[in-house]
């Protein structure tokens, strides 16, 4: 196993160490004892991988910018790979996120660039699949493969996205092993990095600044270009004049980014553009008490609902470093599109430590053994394609008692039904690639010691919900666009349809989930609205 | 993904009121004197075979780590985790639920694993909710203590050293 206890990494590559040579503004809200006007052609709320990339688009077509962000700026300098300050200072809710019932955790970034700090640099294309889907069904225009390429090639060049040349680790390696195995189709993915050090701490924040995320790449590009970031400002609602959006409010939070300090930020523009991610986003429409005639804001938000097993190797597989996903199988993912049981994509995750520690969802001595060995274990996790059929309707979003929003998602047979069949397949994949033992994400499951066993054991548990552990890293829906306004919340050009001058461009646009990890998506269609919408502002 | 250190726990209004103090332990920044009882009974047997029932450093380690990872937890999941701390600690709701009826700082190891195997054995959704928050806190605080994660053959990288300017890591072959 490689020793990575002593990377010699350095701060060289973080832009910030230069924002005041390049003349940036930037404003941490944290530290302002008076209330703040700002003013604006475009105001973006959130940095993810909506507003950076609406930002660089907008700041270049000559437009005034003003970004905000809840979370706090943190960079590559402060990026030290260790899980307890990652999950502090990167993740919504300190990643206490998770849905009403407490059946699914769910992990979102809140930083500035938001989940794309942390994510694990995973891109696809929208499928064409589910664009074909959209169009057909969900009442969306424009966004066809042939539309949307021009958009995502541009997008590619711009974040260096391209397939992993180097081998992939052995956890991802054994997806690969496996399906050649067992005649199952896979390939490798394409990942947006530039000097990739092949370490495997996406997850914690990249320390060398090779993922191309919006804190590297679209966001320094719109403060070069004049556009002002104030981070630590949680946007409360949208302002209105009339039938016309005029801005926002936000509240300054403090330091650690858990309460507010009690100072306004008020940014007054002509468009706003909310890209505060899928959850966020329609809690600022839902607390903004906007116009919703046919009740549309925060339904059919989806998640990917994921599960997974874990197996143990005689073989050290070191899972936790290593680019994290670099192999993926898309066997089980259209065999139908929407008529039938739901279909997943199968890849792998990283397993630091701590973050591997909440996969097992057991006690006592079978964690302790089970994590002495988690240089020997590889896991497989499926990606539930939700939103397709018509028993996926996805969750609710609603405000709780802070405003805050909560996603009331319930796992229903449909679902379930998905979770029990790709643990076979999963374990089945472990077995012929040799493992010792695997388990299936059951409470009440343990460490199988053969194939025979484990698929026996798996017919006899109770599929329930919280009996089996499933969680989410892609929020998506619940704004989504279309023509038709009353089973949407947005037009095809991010424009909400009951109001002027706002506008949505973030995941919380698409009408199903996407089949695949999402950043691509967002970044392709965020670029194509905002485009349009520097078109439009310059007309 | 499956999330995982992922810390999740149960959202707010999903669980009983509650009938405990509100002001944290000593030393304590969220946990209050009857959460530190139930966590002190608890971790022994969520960690066994790791931390033995009269270990009270490697008790008090785990302890002083959960109280920080719930630290950084957001408000209303802090809230959420409370009201579970509330079913749990609360005399009757403790009794029904777990069967532990006397007092937490009263039980043994093995009523800590028959408490244990109850919330996750229940037919009740919400128990085994709080079940699984309480164990990945407990578990994800165990490994979070520096040193405890080196069992699993896992060598926590440190930045060592400032590369120079200009020394940028060698690219990956082209696209």
């Amino acid at each position: 196993m490689t020793d990575q206890s002593k990377v010699k990494l350095g701060s060289s590559t973080d832009p910030y160490n230069s924002a005041e040579e390049r003349g940036w503004n930037i404003t941490d809200a944290s530290t302002i004892t008076a209330p703040l006007q700002l003013e604006a052609d475009v105001v973006i709320v959130g940095t993810g991988a909506g507003g950076g990339t609406a930002a660089e688009t907008l700041t270049k077509a000559g437009l005034s910018v003003v970004m905000l962000e809840a979370g706090p700026l943190k960079t590559s300098s402060q990026f030290d790979m260790q899980e307890r300050a990652a999950y502090r200072d990167l993740y919504q809710e300190g990643t206490g996120r998770g849905t009403k019932d407490g059946g699914m955790v769910i992990l979102q970034g809140r930083s500035v660039g938001g989940s794309t700090t942390v994510n694990w640099t995973t891109s696809f294309r929208t499928p064409p699949e589910t664009l074909k889907f959209w169009a057909d069904h969900m009442g969306v225009s424009g966004c066809s493969a042939e539309e949307m390429a021009p958009y995502f090639a541009r997008m590619e060049e711009r974040l260096n996205i391209h397939k992993w040349p180097q081998a992939p680790n052995l956890n991802n390696s054994m997806l690969q092993r496996a399906s050649e195995k067992l005649g199952y189709e896979w390939a490798t993915i394409h990942r947006n990095v530039r000097g990739c050090l092949n370490l495997g701490f996406c997850g914690l924040g990249c320390p060398v600044d090779a993922k191309q995320s919006m804190l590297v790449t679209t966001i320094p590009a719109a403060l070069d270009n004049k556009a002002k970031l104030v981070h630590h400002a949680r946007v409360v609602r949208v302002l209105r004049e009339g039938d016309a959006v005029v801005g926002v409010e936000a509240e300054a939070l403090t330091p650690n980014v858990r309460g507010s300090t009690g100072q306004k930020i008020t940014v007054r523009a002509t468009r706003t553009v909310l890209a505060g991610g899928a959850m966020n986003t329609p809690a600022i429409l839902l607390r903004s008490k906007v116009p919703d005639p046919h009740g549309r804001i925060g339904k059919r938000t989806f998640l990917h609902p994921t599960t997974l097993t874990m197996a143990i190797y005689p073989d050290t597989v070191a899972p936790f470093y290593g680019a994290p996903q670099s192999i993926y199988s898309d066997h089980f993912q259209w065999q139908h599109v929407d008529d039938g049981p739901v279909g997943f994509k199968l890849e792998v995750p990283p397993l630091q430590p701590a973050f591997a520690a909440g996969f097992y969802s057991t006690a006592g001595e079978e964690i302790g053994t089970s994590m002495d060995q988690l240089a020997h274990t590889q896991c497989m996790i499926a990606l539930m394609r939700d939103g397709f059929h018509e028993q996926s309707q996805g969750g609710v979003v609603e405000l709780g008692d802070a405003g805050q929003p909560v996603l009331d998602y319930p796992i229903n047979e449909y679902l379930l039904e998905g979770v029990q069949r790709s643990w076979n397949i999963m374990l089945e994949m472990q077995f012929v690639t040799g493992c010792k033992s695997a388990r299936p994400a059951h409470k009440q499951a343990r460490h199988y010691a053969s194939w025979k066993e484990a698929k026996a054991a798996v017919a006899e548990l109770q599929i329930a919900p919280h009996k089996v552990t499933i969680g989410s890293a892609h929020v998506m829906g619940g704004a989504p666009m279309g023509d038709d306004p009353t089973n949407s919340v947005n037009d095809c050009s991010g424009k909400f349809h009951h109001l002027d001058n706002l506008y949505v461009m973030d995941g919380s646009l698409f009408p199903t989930s996407i089949g695949a990890n999402p950043q691509l998506s967002i970044y392709g269609l965020v670029s194509k609205l905002s485009s349009n919408l520097a078109e439009d502002f310059t007309a | 993904m499956a999330g995982a250190a992922a810390l999740s726990t149960m959202s707010a209004g999903a669980t009983l009121s509650g009938c405990t103090s509100s002001s944290p332990a000593a030393g304590m920044k969220q946990l209050r004197p009857e959460d530190v009882e139930l966590i002190r009974a608890l971790t022994p047997a969520v960690m066994k075979g790791k931390i033995a029932p009269g270990d009270t450093t490697a008790i008090d380690q785990t302890l002083q780590s959960y109280d920080t990872l719930m630290d950084d937890l957001s408000a209303p999941v802090v809230a959420g985790l409370r009201q579970a701390f509330d079913v749990l600690n609360f005399g009757l709701t403790r009794g029904l639920t777990t069967g532990q009826w006397s007092a937490w700082s009263k039980a043994s190891l093995e009523d800590a694993e028959s408490a244990l195997a109850r919330l996750r054995q229940s037919s009740i959704g919400l128990l085994n909710a709080i079940y699984a928050a309480m164990i990945r806190l407990i578990i994800s605080a165990y490994y979070l203590v520096p040193g405890n994660a080196t069992a699993t053959g896992y060598m926590p990288p440190q930045k060592v050293a400032s590369v120079a300017p200009g020394a940028a890591p060698a690219e990956e072959a082209a696209p």
